[in-house]
């Protein structure tokens, strides 16, 4: 037993989940989707141990390169996914989500990404680490729920509109409310993790609390496009499809932010 | 004037400019900035003076987006201003006097009649709302009470905070526009002068932290302050562990070898009989005499990171990436041959000789001293940022996770019955309200 076989267990139980949730989706029976959910969380528990795991072994915090970083962000998703399933019962939205996390799965464990831990450079030995990557990511993975939340909001908004939606679909007033839920939970965090505690550490690091590097402007984008969604929303009272539409953008954004900057622009944030 | 304050009062405004400073900040990552002329001209052809001239190739430095950051900030603060007295009077000076059919056209609303008296119906209601922890305030007139009762009434500020905060961090950011930054380099031993300021800074030990592969853990910088002649404070410093002395902040950044002065172990063997050697560790241009053989030898030249460049020997960077050093042998006063030996290619290292490699040479290893490189900066507008950084994430907790909301009574006595009427209000948490609104009602109720 190692890290890569948990992570391999892990895996095979998300599709697995995936499974049951897609079974759900044609079947139309409850019960598929209360197996995807829980067998999701128990490869949820058996991430989390992966992600200890790789922790003791290499001594620092699990997010340091892309295969790990991936991973967390993955773990990341379900946590996210757990949490507001049980908050506002979203199933429907559950085999998407879990697409995605498979998704993120599969690109960690491409031979594209390097494994092996390797030791940290002198500037990420930080305590930093843990709160600036760990926290950014939560954040990212509630705006991954809300962009899945959002697509489903427009695919259920048109269908509506065509008169052709079954009873048993979410109503796209519920999924409209959800988006905003998850913003409002992963529009803090990242403010927290992404540019707060990223300005501090930066200033610790490199004495420089902004430097315009590529990452750190795509991640005040990421904010600005989510800040958009709040002002509309609260004070234009903007709905439905233009709040979906800026919430997708937003998650983009972040998307880019995360994989885009490391492979397409070059600066300072050069480790993952 | 009003009409100005209306223009920078408007949220429409506010998302124009997010959209153009976001489209901006875009821009700014697409198009590499602060490279040479010549950089841009070969990217970009005849459009490059344009781009130049417009300071997109300086672009968040650029005076186009300072006064687009301006107007934001403008545009922030009066829209805060023009919105937080209405907020103070509603949560420091309620409006208590409101009508039946306001409450009875909310969307939460309920009524129902009790067989209680008015002073029984209020003390209900008020005991139901203050399990659910609600604060209330009342009227009397007549037959009719009007209660309001709110909680989490200071989330309504949220925004506000979130505002502040920025506008904090960004004065932060004009007044770090003043900020010094200097990288400079310093061995062991040496003292620094810091410009502007009246101390001095002494390295008193460096090292480099290395793990077990090779690759540098750490490094670590023991600094002394010393002002008026005076150590004042010595701190060892590392990446992430800077030391700050009155607003300065020195950072270990990086270091750096003197490569002037190596010293260099070289081996020679005596290629027909390899038990014949000679190990020598010597400094640049000193000789080694090898008696058993009677030849001297010498290093004439070293660079750290080898690379031919044209018909040139030089090094490509600062790093050992790939020590060479040109070696030469002499027999009494002849040079009888000369070339480079590679320390991490002991095959590729030929001498050409005129007797053909009658001996090998190797180049085992290379010590020279380190010295640390440190970044000093003073930045003034620093700690407004961690304070705009607080207001701003106590802000957002307020915003998000402390929803104000209210439920407004009208008891009304008539015949020995109370009409009970209610409605519920929130903007952000309707769901929340309304269960708690039908709980109480429906405990009202029973």
């Amino acid at each position: 037993m190692n890290e890569s076989t948990l992570f391999l267990i892990t895996f095979i139980l998300y599709i697995v989940a995936a499974f049951y949730y897609f079974a759900y989706l044609f079947s139309k029976k409850e019960s598929p989707a209360k197996t995807g959910l829980s067998v999701a969380t128990i490869g949820f528990g058996v991430h989390t141990l992966a992600l200890i795991w790789r922790t003791i072994e290499s001594g620092h915090a699990p997010f340091t390169n892309m295969y790990e970083s991936l991973s967390f962000l993955a773990w990341s998703g379900i946590l996210a996914y757990i949490i507001i399933e049980h908050k506002y019962k979203i199933r429907k939205a559950g085999p998407y989500l879990m697409l995605i996390v498979i998704a993120v799965m599969a690109l960690a464990s491409s031979p594209l990404m390097p494994k092996e831990a390797t030791p940290l450079v002198p500037a990420l030995q930080s305590y930093w680490l843990w709160l600036h990557v760990s926290i950014t990511l939560l954040g990212e993975a509630f705006f991954a729920v809300a962009f899945i939340t959002s697509i489903m909001y427009l695919v259920a908004d048109s269908r509506e509109k065509k008169g052709v939606n079954k009873e048993s679909a979410l109503s796209s007033e519920k999924l409209d409310s959800i988006s905003y839920r998850c913003i409002a939970v992963g529009f803090p965090l990242f403010t927290l993790g992404g540019l707060v505690f990223g300005m501090v550490w930066a200033y610790n690091a490199w004495g420089s609390y902004w430097s315009w590097d590529p990452k750190e402007t795509w991640s005040l984008i990421t904010w600005f496009v989510f800040a958009l969604y709040l002002h509309t929303r609260i004070v234009m009272g903007w709905r439905g499809r233009r709040s979906a539409l800026i919430a997708i953008i937003g998650f983009l954004a972040a998307l880019f932010t995360y994989f885009g900057v490391n492979y397409l622009l070059a600066g300072l944030h050069s480790y993952a | 004037m009003k009409s100005i304050i209306n223009f920078f009062s408007s949220v429409k405004l506010a998302i124009f400019l997010i959209i153009i400073i976001t489209i901006a900040s875009i821009i700014g990552t697409l198009i590499p900035q602060m490279r040479s002329a010549q950089e841009y001209a070969a990217r970009y052809g005849q459009f490059s003076e344009i781009l130049i001239r417009l300071e997109f190739t300086n672009l968040y430095h650029s005076w186009w987006y300072f006064a687009l950051l301006m107007l934001f900030s403008l545009n922030i603060l009066i829209c805060t201003l023009t919105r937080i007295s209405p907020k103070f009077r509603r949560v420091f000076k309620p409006n208590l006097e409101f009508e039946t059919t306001t409450l009875r056209s909310a969307k939460i609303q309920d009524k129902l009649i009790k067989g209680w008296g008015l002073e029984k119906s209020e003390s209900e209601v008020k005991k139901e709302l203050r399990s659910a922890r609600y604060r209330i305030k009342e009227t009397r007139k007549e037959r009719a009470v009007r209660l309001l009762a709110r909680k989490k009434t200071l989330g309504i500020f949220g925004s506000d905070i979130v505002h502040l905060g920025l506008l904090i961090i960004l004065i932060g950011g004009i007044i770090s526009l003043s900020s010094i930054r200097k990288n400079f380099e310093i061995a062991e031993g040496e003292i620094v002068p810091i410009l502007g300021s009246d101390f001095k800074i002494q390295l008193d030990k460096f090292e480099t932290e290395y793990y077990p592969n090779g690759s540098v853990k750490d490094w670590k910088s023991t600094l002394t302050v010393i002002e008026n002649d005076l150590p004042r404070l010595t701190k060892t410093i590392e990446v992430n562990h800077p030391l700050t002395y009155k607003g300065y902040v020195f950072y270990q950044n990086s270091f750096g070898w003197d490569w002037k002065n190596p010293t260099l172990e070289i081996w020679a063997t005596k290629t027909s009989d390899p038990t014949s050697s000679k190990k020598a560790f010597l400094r640049l241009e000193e000789k080694a005499y090898w008696e058993e053989e009677s030849v001297e030898f010498r290093v004439l030249q070293f660079v750290p990171d080898f690379i031919i460049d044209g018909n040139q020997v030089r090094t490509r960077s600062l790093e050992p990436n790939n020590p060479a050093a040109f070696v030469e042998l002499f027999k009494g006063e002849e040079k009888i041959s000369s070339g480079w030996i590679f320390a991490k290619f002991p095959d590729f290292s030929q001498m050409h000789s005129k007797e053909e490699a009658e001996y090998k040479f190797e180049f085992r290893d290379i010590q020279a001293a380190q010295y640390s490189g440190l970044q000093m900066a003073k930045d003034p507008g620093a700690n407004f940022v961690w304070v705009g950084c607080a207001f701003l994430m106590l802000g957002l907790f307020m915003a998000f996770y402390w929803p104000p909301r209210d439920i407004r009574f009208i008891m009304t006595e008539s015949d020995g019955k109370t009409e009970i009427l209610s409605a519920g209000r929130a903007t952000k948490s309707k769901p929340t309200l309304e269960s708690e609104f039908n709980r109480i009602m429906t405990s009202l109720r029973r």
